[in-house]
Protein backbone atom coordinates (compact mmCIF):
# COMPACT_ATOMS: atom_id res chain seq x y z
CA UNK A 1 0.00 0.00 0.00
CA UNK A 2 1.30 3.44 -0.91
CA UNK A 3 0.55 6.04 1.75
CA UNK A 4 -1.14 9.37 1.00
CA UNK A 5 -0.02 12.59 2.67
CA UNK A 6 -2.66 12.07 5.36
CA UNK A 7 -1.39 8.56 6.02
CA UNK A 8 2.19 9.81 6.28
CA UNK A 9 1.04 12.48 8.76
CA UNK A 10 -0.70 9.86 10.87
CA UNK A 11 2.48 7.76 11.06
CA UNK A 12 4.67 10.79 11.72
CA UNK A 13 2.27 11.90 14.47
CA UNK A 14 2.52 8.49 16.13
CA UNK A 15 6.33 8.53 15.92
CA UNK A 16 6.45 12.12 17.23
CA UNK A 17 4.46 11.21 20.36
CA UNK A 18 6.58 8.09 20.86
CA UNK A 19 9.81 10.06 20.51
CA UNK A 20 8.66 12.75 22.95
CA UNK A 21 7.68 10.12 25.50
CA UNK A 22 10.95 8.20 25.15
CA UNK A 23 13.06 11.35 25.35
CA UNK A 24 11.91 11.95 28.90
CA UNK A 25 13.86 8.97 30.22
CA UNK A 26 16.20 7.59 27.54
CA UNK A 27 19.47 8.91 26.05
CA UNK A 28 19.06 10.49 22.57
CA UNK A 29 20.92 7.74 20.66
CA UNK A 30 18.71 5.05 22.21
CA UNK A 31 15.58 7.07 21.38
CA UNK A 32 16.72 7.46 17.74
CA UNK A 33 17.30 3.72 17.40
CA UNK A 34 13.98 2.81 19.05
CA UNK A 35 11.97 5.23 16.90
CA UNK A 36 13.77 4.02 13.75
CA UNK A 37 12.88 0.44 14.61
CA UNK A 38 9.22 1.24 15.27
CA UNK A 39 9.09 3.21 12.00
CA UNK A 40 10.61 0.22 10.17
CA UNK A 41 7.87 -1.96 11.72
CA UNK A 42 5.15 0.45 10.56
CA UNK A 43 6.56 0.75 7.01
CA UNK A 44 6.79 -3.04 6.79
CA UNK A 45 3.17 -3.43 7.93
CA UNK A 46 1.99 -0.73 5.51
CA UNK A 47 3.78 -2.46 2.60
CA UNK A 48 1.91 -5.70 3.24
CA UNK A 49 -1.50 -4.08 3.88
CA UNK A 50 -2.76 -4.15 0.31
CA UNK A 51 -6.01 -6.00 1.06
CA UNK A 52 -7.46 -3.35 3.39
CA UNK A 53 -10.61 -1.48 2.24
CA UNK A 54 -9.32 2.04 2.94
CA UNK A 55 -5.97 3.50 3.89
CA UNK A 56 -7.39 4.96 7.07
CA UNK A 57 -8.83 1.63 8.26
CA UNK A 58 -5.58 -0.17 7.40
CA UNK A 59 -3.49 2.37 9.29
CA UNK A 60 -5.71 2.38 12.35
CA UNK A 61 -5.55 -1.42 12.49
CA UNK A 62 -1.74 -1.38 12.16
CA UNK A 63 -1.37 1.26 14.87
CA UNK A 64 -3.85 -0.51 17.17
CA UNK A 65 -1.88 -3.76 16.87
CA UNK A 66 1.35 -1.92 17.57
CA UNK A 67 -0.20 -0.32 20.66
CA UNK A 68 -0.63 3.34 21.71
CA UNK A 69 2.71 5.25 21.67
CA UNK A 70 2.52 5.90 25.42
CA UNK A 71 2.08 2.19 26.12
CA UNK A 72 5.05 1.34 23.90
CA UNK A 73 7.12 4.04 25.63
CA UNK A 74 6.05 2.65 29.01
CA UNK A 75 7.30 -0.80 27.98
CA UNK A 76 10.67 0.73 27.04
CA UNK A 77 10.72 2.57 30.34
CA UNK A 78 10.13 -0.59 32.36
CA UNK A 79 12.78 -2.56 30.46
CA UNK A 80 15.37 0.15 30.17
CA UNK A 81 15.64 2.68 32.97
CA UNK A 82 16.62 0.32 35.78
CA UNK A 83 19.06 -1.56 33.50
CA UNK A 84 20.81 1.66 32.53
CA UNK A 85 20.95 2.85 36.12
CA UNK A 86 22.43 -0.38 37.46
CA UNK A 87 24.89 -0.73 34.58
CA UNK A 88 26.24 2.83 34.63
CA UNK A 89 25.81 3.74 38.30
CA UNK A 90 25.41 7.38 37.19
CA UNK A 91 23.35 9.74 39.33
CA UNK A 92 20.85 10.95 36.71
CA UNK A 93 19.87 7.49 35.36
CA UNK A 94 19.62 6.23 38.94
CA UNK A 95 17.34 9.06 40.06
CA UNK A 96 15.29 8.56 36.91
CA UNK A 97 14.92 4.84 37.65
CA UNK A 98 13.94 5.51 41.28
CA UNK A 99 11.34 8.00 40.03
CA UNK A 100 9.98 5.47 37.48
CA UNK A 101 9.60 2.80 40.19
CA UNK A 102 8.08 5.35 42.57
CA UNK A 103 5.28 5.94 40.07
CA UNK A 104 4.58 2.23 39.75
CA UNK A 105 4.38 0.81 43.26
CA UNK A 106 3.64 1.96 46.80
CA UNK A 107 6.90 0.48 48.09
CA UNK A 108 8.73 2.20 45.24
CA UNK A 109 7.31 5.58 46.27
CA UNK A 110 8.20 5.00 49.94
CA UNK A 111 11.78 4.04 49.05
CA UNK A 112 12.03 7.02 46.68
CA UNK A 113 10.94 9.40 49.45
CA UNK A 114 13.68 8.07 51.73
CA UNK A 115 16.37 8.19 49.05
CA UNK A 116 15.48 11.66 47.81
CA UNK A 117 15.51 12.91 51.41
CA UNK A 118 19.00 11.46 51.88
CA UNK A 119 20.23 13.06 48.63
CA UNK A 120 18.72 16.39 49.72
CA UNK A 121 20.37 16.16 53.18
CA UNK A 122 23.78 15.39 51.65
CA UNK A 123 23.44 18.30 49.22
CA UNK A 124 22.38 20.62 52.08
CA UNK A 125 25.59 19.83 54.00
CA UNK A 126 27.67 20.71 50.93
CA UNK A 127 25.71 23.94 50.45
CA UNK A 128 26.51 24.90 54.06
CA UNK A 129 30.22 24.26 53.38
CA UNK A 130 30.05 26.42 50.26
CA UNK A 131 28.13 29.29 51.91
CA UNK A 132 30.18 29.52 55.13
CA UNK A 133 33.14 31.47 53.61
CA UNK A 134 30.73 33.87 51.86
CA UNK A 135 28.34 34.50 54.78
CA UNK A 136 30.41 33.66 57.90
CA UNK A 137 27.97 35.46 60.22
CA UNK A 138 24.85 33.75 58.91
CA UNK A 139 25.96 30.16 58.28
CA UNK A 140 27.02 27.53 60.79
CA UNK A 141 25.86 26.09 64.07
CA UNK A 142 23.23 28.60 65.18
CA UNK A 143 22.06 28.91 68.79
CA UNK A 144 18.69 30.63 69.35
CA UNK A 145 17.42 32.51 72.38
CA UNK A 146 14.92 29.74 73.06
CA UNK A 147 17.78 27.28 73.58
CA UNK A 148 17.20 25.59 70.23
CA UNK A 149 20.18 24.77 67.97
CA UNK A 150 20.29 24.32 64.24
CA UNK A 151 22.89 23.71 61.56
CA UNK A 152 22.30 25.82 58.46
CA UNK A 153 21.89 29.39 57.30
CA UNK A 154 19.67 32.23 58.52
CA UNK A 155 19.13 35.41 56.48
CA UNK A 156 18.94 37.68 58.42
CA UNK A 157 20.05 36.19 61.71
CA UNK A 158 17.08 36.43 64.17
CA UNK A 159 17.56 38.77 67.15
CA UNK A 160 19.37 37.00 69.98
CA UNK A 161 20.65 34.18 67.76
CA UNK A 162 24.40 33.59 67.51
CA UNK A 163 26.56 31.64 65.15
CA UNK A 164 28.88 29.34 67.10
CA UNK A 165 32.12 27.76 66.14
CA UNK A 166 34.10 28.90 63.17
CA UNK A 167 35.32 27.68 59.89
CA UNK A 168 35.65 24.14 61.24
CA UNK A 169 32.04 23.75 60.07
CA UNK A 170 33.33 23.62 56.48
CA UNK A 171 35.33 20.35 56.66
CA UNK A 172 32.69 18.86 58.94
CA UNK A 173 29.91 19.70 56.45
CA UNK A 174 31.96 18.37 53.54
CA UNK A 175 32.62 15.07 55.32
CA UNK A 176 28.96 14.74 56.38
CA UNK A 177 27.67 15.78 52.94
CA UNK A 178 29.91 13.43 50.99
CA UNK A 179 29.20 10.64 53.50
CA UNK A 180 25.42 11.02 53.23
CA UNK A 181 25.56 11.29 49.42
CA UNK A 182 27.76 8.19 49.12
CA UNK A 183 25.41 6.34 51.45
CA UNK A 184 22.33 7.47 49.47
CA UNK A 185 23.95 6.56 46.17
CA UNK A 186 25.06 3.12 47.36
CA UNK A 187 21.64 2.43 48.87
CA UNK A 188 19.97 3.49 45.59
CA UNK A 189 22.25 1.20 43.60
CA UNK A 190 21.53 -1.76 45.92
CA UNK A 191 17.79 -1.08 45.76
CA UNK A 192 17.73 -0.93 41.95
CA UNK A 193 19.97 -4.01 41.59
CA UNK A 194 17.69 -5.93 43.98
CA UNK A 195 14.60 -4.83 42.05
CA UNK A 196 16.19 -5.91 38.77
CA UNK A 197 17.25 -9.24 40.25
CA UNK A 198 13.70 -9.87 41.46
CA UNK A 199 12.32 -9.14 37.99
CA UNK A 200 14.96 -11.25 36.22
CA UNK A 201 16.48 -13.79 38.63
CA UNK A 202 18.84 -15.13 35.93
CA UNK A 203 20.93 -11.94 36.05
CA UNK B 1 -3.35 -13.06 42.89
CA UNK B 2 -6.09 -12.74 40.27
CA UNK B 3 -6.35 -15.19 37.39
CA UNK B 4 -5.44 -12.39 34.93
CA UNK B 5 -2.27 -11.53 36.88
CA UNK B 6 -1.25 -15.18 36.92
CA UNK B 7 -1.86 -15.49 33.17
CA UNK B 8 0.14 -12.30 32.55
CA UNK B 9 3.06 -13.58 34.62
CA UNK B 10 2.97 -16.87 32.75
CA UNK B 11 2.96 -15.02 29.43
CA UNK B 12 5.85 -12.76 30.41
CA UNK B 13 7.84 -15.71 31.72
CA UNK B 14 7.39 -17.56 28.44
CA UNK B 15 8.10 -14.62 26.15
CA UNK B 16 11.89 -14.53 26.58
CA UNK B 17 12.09 -18.25 25.85
CA UNK B 18 9.76 -17.89 22.84
CA UNK B 19 11.87 -15.08 21.36
CA UNK B 20 15.12 -17.04 21.83
CA UNK B 21 13.47 -20.10 20.25
CA UNK B 22 12.31 -18.00 17.30
CA UNK B 23 15.86 -16.80 16.69
CA UNK B 24 17.45 -20.23 17.13
CA UNK B 25 16.69 -21.03 13.47
CA UNK B 26 18.55 -17.94 12.26
CA UNK B 27 18.50 -14.14 12.25
CA UNK B 28 15.16 -12.33 11.90
CA UNK B 29 14.04 -8.71 12.02
CA UNK B 30 11.49 -7.39 14.53
CA UNK B 31 8.28 -7.86 12.56
CA UNK B 32 9.36 -11.33 11.35
CA UNK B 33 9.91 -12.33 14.99
CA UNK B 34 6.47 -11.01 15.92
CA UNK B 35 4.80 -12.80 13.01
CA UNK B 36 6.52 -16.06 13.95
CA UNK B 37 5.37 -15.70 17.56
CA UNK B 38 1.84 -14.87 16.43
CA UNK B 39 1.76 -17.91 14.14
CA UNK B 40 2.62 -20.33 16.96
CA UNK B 41 1.52 -18.67 20.20
CA UNK B 42 -0.75 -15.99 21.63
CA UNK B 43 2.10 -14.43 23.61
CA UNK B 44 2.11 -11.17 21.63
CA UNK B 45 -0.66 -8.98 23.03
CA UNK B 46 0.75 -5.61 21.90
CA UNK B 47 3.30 -5.74 19.10
CA UNK B 48 5.14 -2.60 20.23
CA UNK B 49 6.04 -4.12 23.59
CA UNK B 50 8.19 -6.82 21.93
CA UNK B 51 10.83 -4.29 20.85
CA UNK B 52 11.86 -3.24 24.39
CA UNK B 53 12.25 -6.94 25.25
CA UNK B 54 14.48 -7.45 22.19
CA UNK B 55 16.50 -4.44 23.36
CA UNK B 56 16.88 -5.87 26.85
CA UNK B 57 17.94 -9.30 25.55
CA UNK B 58 20.51 -7.51 23.38
CA UNK B 59 21.84 -5.52 26.36
CA UNK B 60 22.11 -8.75 28.33
CA UNK B 61 24.33 -10.16 25.57
CA UNK B 62 21.88 -12.90 24.52
CA UNK B 63 21.19 -11.29 21.12
CA UNK B 64 23.13 -9.22 18.61
CA UNK B 65 21.40 -6.58 16.51
CA UNK B 66 22.36 -5.11 13.16
CA UNK B 67 20.64 -2.67 10.80
CA UNK B 68 20.43 -3.96 7.22
CA UNK B 69 19.79 -1.53 4.35
CA UNK B 70 18.67 -2.27 0.81
CA UNK B 71 16.56 -5.38 1.44
CA UNK B 72 13.33 -3.39 1.54
CA UNK B 73 12.43 0.27 0.91
CA UNK B 74 13.24 0.84 4.60
CA UNK B 75 16.06 -0.47 6.81
CA UNK B 76 15.44 -3.58 8.91
CA UNK B 77 17.01 -4.35 12.26
CA UNK B 78 18.03 -7.99 12.37
CA UNK B 79 18.55 -9.94 15.59
CA UNK B 80 20.62 -13.09 15.99
CA UNK B 81 21.44 -15.36 18.94
CA UNK B 82 24.88 -14.96 20.44
CA UNK B 83 26.84 -17.89 21.88
CA UNK B 84 25.68 -16.82 25.34
CA UNK B 85 22.10 -16.65 24.01
CA UNK B 86 22.33 -20.18 22.59
CA UNK B 87 23.64 -21.48 25.92
CA UNK B 88 20.89 -19.65 27.83
CA UNK B 89 18.29 -21.07 25.43
CA UNK B 90 19.53 -24.63 26.04
CA UNK B 91 19.31 -24.05 29.82
CA UNK B 92 15.85 -22.50 29.57
CA UNK B 93 14.54 -25.33 27.38
CA UNK B 94 15.72 -27.92 29.89
CA UNK B 95 14.23 -26.01 32.81
CA UNK B 96 10.93 -25.46 30.99
CA UNK B 97 10.57 -29.15 30.09
CA UNK B 98 11.41 -30.25 33.63
CA UNK B 99 8.95 -27.74 35.07
CA UNK B 100 6.15 -28.72 32.66
CA UNK B 101 6.77 -32.43 33.35
CA UNK B 102 6.49 -31.91 37.12
CA UNK B 103 3.27 -29.91 36.82
CA UNK B 104 1.87 -32.57 34.46
CA UNK B 105 2.76 -35.30 36.96
CA UNK B 106 1.11 -33.34 39.73
CA UNK B 107 -2.05 -32.82 37.66
CA UNK B 108 -2.29 -36.53 36.80
CA UNK B 109 -1.78 -37.48 40.45
CA UNK B 110 -4.38 -35.03 41.72
CA UNK B 111 -6.91 -36.16 39.09
CA UNK B 112 -6.30 -39.79 40.10
CA UNK B 113 -6.75 -38.92 43.76
CA UNK B 114 -9.95 -37.03 43.00
CA UNK B 115 -11.35 -39.99 41.08
CA UNK B 116 -10.42 -42.41 43.87
CA UNK B 117 -12.19 -40.31 46.49
CA UNK B 118 -15.48 -40.40 44.56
Amino acid sequence: MHLSETGESRINGYLFVLERSLRSFLPPEVVRDAVREIESHLRERVLSADGAPTEREALEKILAELGPPLRVAQAYSAERTVDEAVATGRVVPMLRAVWTLALRTFIGSAVATGLFTAYAAGTAFLVIAALKPIFPNNVGLIGFETGRWSLGAQFPLPPGATVHGGYWIIPLSIVCGVGVLVFAHTATHHYLAAWRKRQRPEL
Amino acid sequence: MSHETWQEQLRRGGLDLAILLTLSAGPRYGLAIIQHLEAFTDLVVTEGTIYPILGRLTRDGLLEAEWVEGEAPHARKYYRLTRLGAKRLADMKGEWRAFAEKIDRLMVASERAARASL
